[in-house]
């Protein structure tokens, strides 16, 4: 701005109107649009607010925003008065006035306190004493389903039948508390809460039996056949494994190797194989081999 | 006087090499610079607890730019239907209510030059639910009919909500804050 700092001597007065028509033209040009426009620094999500305006005469004011857009008359000089349905939704807002220029200021709303917990548990159904097998993650929200990111701590219980399953420690990050933990050690439902002050919401995990343990079998021989059973199955927690498990016998004799397949019906899989002479029979489970099973020879 | 002609004479060239310079400039910005172009950057080196394969960094890279186009499309030509498939739940709600109130009130926005600096910051440990924050900016108009009535180059702050669809990730929650 040469004009100003020539050395042409003017008034402290002149310079000082320059200075004012300069602001004048730059406004004008909509250089300064909050101008004119005082809104508040934030709003709670849900909350009333006025806008003051100045000036006289007519103009139109726009409130523009997630989920709203609105336009109306508004006589210059009077407060706009925001009502609670348009500003429920948290995020950014622009409040527009147009007369002979168009000026605009941004306000926020925030999130207003937490009303329900989002809880994601993972996963429904799980094998007992599995490592960092059972997770959850909580998601805050107001009443307006604005997500609520500045919440401090999430509390989590878990519980099997009326006993205590553990408190696992809540991770905080961002506004979301997420944790991991180990399933249980007996089947059942495990009961899985997140408290944020008032506020719980409560996940149902089922927990089964993991895979058999110590498969035990033991054999009959009938006048045509073997009849093999294991004994009770459990998995390592002693949790009966859940029926319609499958178990596999494999019998290899003087006629080569075949194997039966039999569901586990009340604990027990059973299995009659038509076989004759001397023969040697297994069990397995899933990935588990239980002991071998010599059976003599028909006399 | 030769010295006077010849100054002329190279003031001239200098004014017809910064005016060919300027063509050129304004010819390659018109040219570069489309206006619906959506630019996305994606970190995840402070994403947990489970960490985001590249495959699916470029899913999410990809997802949110072409969401955002969608949302540039919606709200400048007050539709839906670009929003079908990218968002859903309160995010969808919400701009489907923007499109709504926007065309009752005769009101068009236009989101241009956008460029979204996307950090990963929590990705859940069964891998359904992201948390991003996008640090946007572009040149944002908001008309009146066909008069602009506010226009400025907007830096933004998002949280934002994605969850893995069929094919494709969704945004589920897409919400300004003032700061991270």
């Amino acid at each position: 701005m040469p004009w100003l700092t020539s050395t042409v001597r003017v008034s402290p007065n002149v310079r000082r109107a320059q200075l004012v028509c300069l602001a004048v033209i730059l406004c004008l040009g909509e250089l300064c649009p909050g101008q004119g426009l005082k809104v508040p620094a934030s709003v709670t999500a849900g909350d009333e607010t006025i806008i003051p305006t100045t000036g006289s005469g007519k103009a139109i004011f726009y409130l523009w925003g997630p989920g709203v857009s609105s336009k109306s008359e508004i006589s210059l000089g009077q407060e706009v008065h925001l009502h609670s349905r348009d500003l429920r939704n948290a995020g950014d807002y622009l409040a527009i006035v147009c007369s002979a220029v168009c000026r605009s200021s941004a306000f926020y709303v925030r999130a207003g306190k937490p009303a329900y917990l989002n809880f994601l548990v993972h996963p429904s159904r799980v094998p007992v004493a599995q490592g960092d097998a059972v997770s959850g993650v909580v998601l805050p929200f107001d009443e307006f389903h604005n997500l609520v990111p500045d919440v401090a701590t999430v509390n989590f219980r878990l519980a099997a039948g009326s006993s205590s399953a553990g408190s696992p420690r809540a991770q905080m990050q961002d506004g979301v508390a997420w944790f991991r933990t180990t399933s249980g050690r007996s089947a059942g439902k495990l009961q899985v809460v997140a408290t944020l002050d008032s506020l719980s919401s409560t996940r149902i995990v089922q927990q089964v039996a993991s895979d058999p343990c110590n498969l035990r079998i033991k054999g009959e021989r009938t006048p045509k056949s073997v009849v093999v059973e294991t004994e009770p199955v459990h998995d390592c927690s002693g949790n009966p494994v859940p029926d319609g498990t499958i178990v596999t016998f494999s019998v290899t004799g003087a006629g080569g190797k075949s194997t039966v397949d039999a569901p586990i019906k009340q604990g027990i899989a059973s299995a009659k194989i038509q076989a004759s002479g001397s023969l040697v029979i297994s069990a397995a489970s899933g990935t588990v081999m239980g002991n071998e099973l010599h059976v003599g020879g028909q006399p | 006087m030769k010295r006077q002609e010849l100054a002329h004479t190279d003031c001239g060239e200098i004014a017809k090499t910064l005016l060919l310079v300027a063509v050129l400039l304004v010819t390659a910005t018109s040219l570069g610079a489309d206006d619906s172009s959506v630019q996305v950057q994606l970190d995840t080196r402070k994403t947990g607890p489970r960490a985001v394969e590249n495959q699916t960094e470029q899913a999410i890279r990809r997802d949110y730019g072409f969401a955002w186009a969608s949302l540039a499309k919606a709200l400048e030509f007050n539709t839906i239907d670009p929003l079908q498939g990218s968002f859903v739940g309160t995010a969808m709600k919400r701009l489907t209510d923007t499109v709504a109130s926007q065309r009752s009130a005769g009101l068009s926005s236009r989101y241009g030059r956008q460029s979204h600096n996307l950090q990963a910051v929590f990705y859940a440990p069964e891998g359904d639910v992201i948390e991003l924050h996008d640090t946007a900016e572009f040149q944002l108009q908001v008309m009146d009919g066909g008069k602009v009535v506010h226009e400025e180059h907007a830096v933004r702050h998002y949280v934002v909500l994605m969850t893995p669809g069929a094919d494709h990730w969704i945004i589920r929650q897409l919400q300004a804050v003032s700061q991270f």
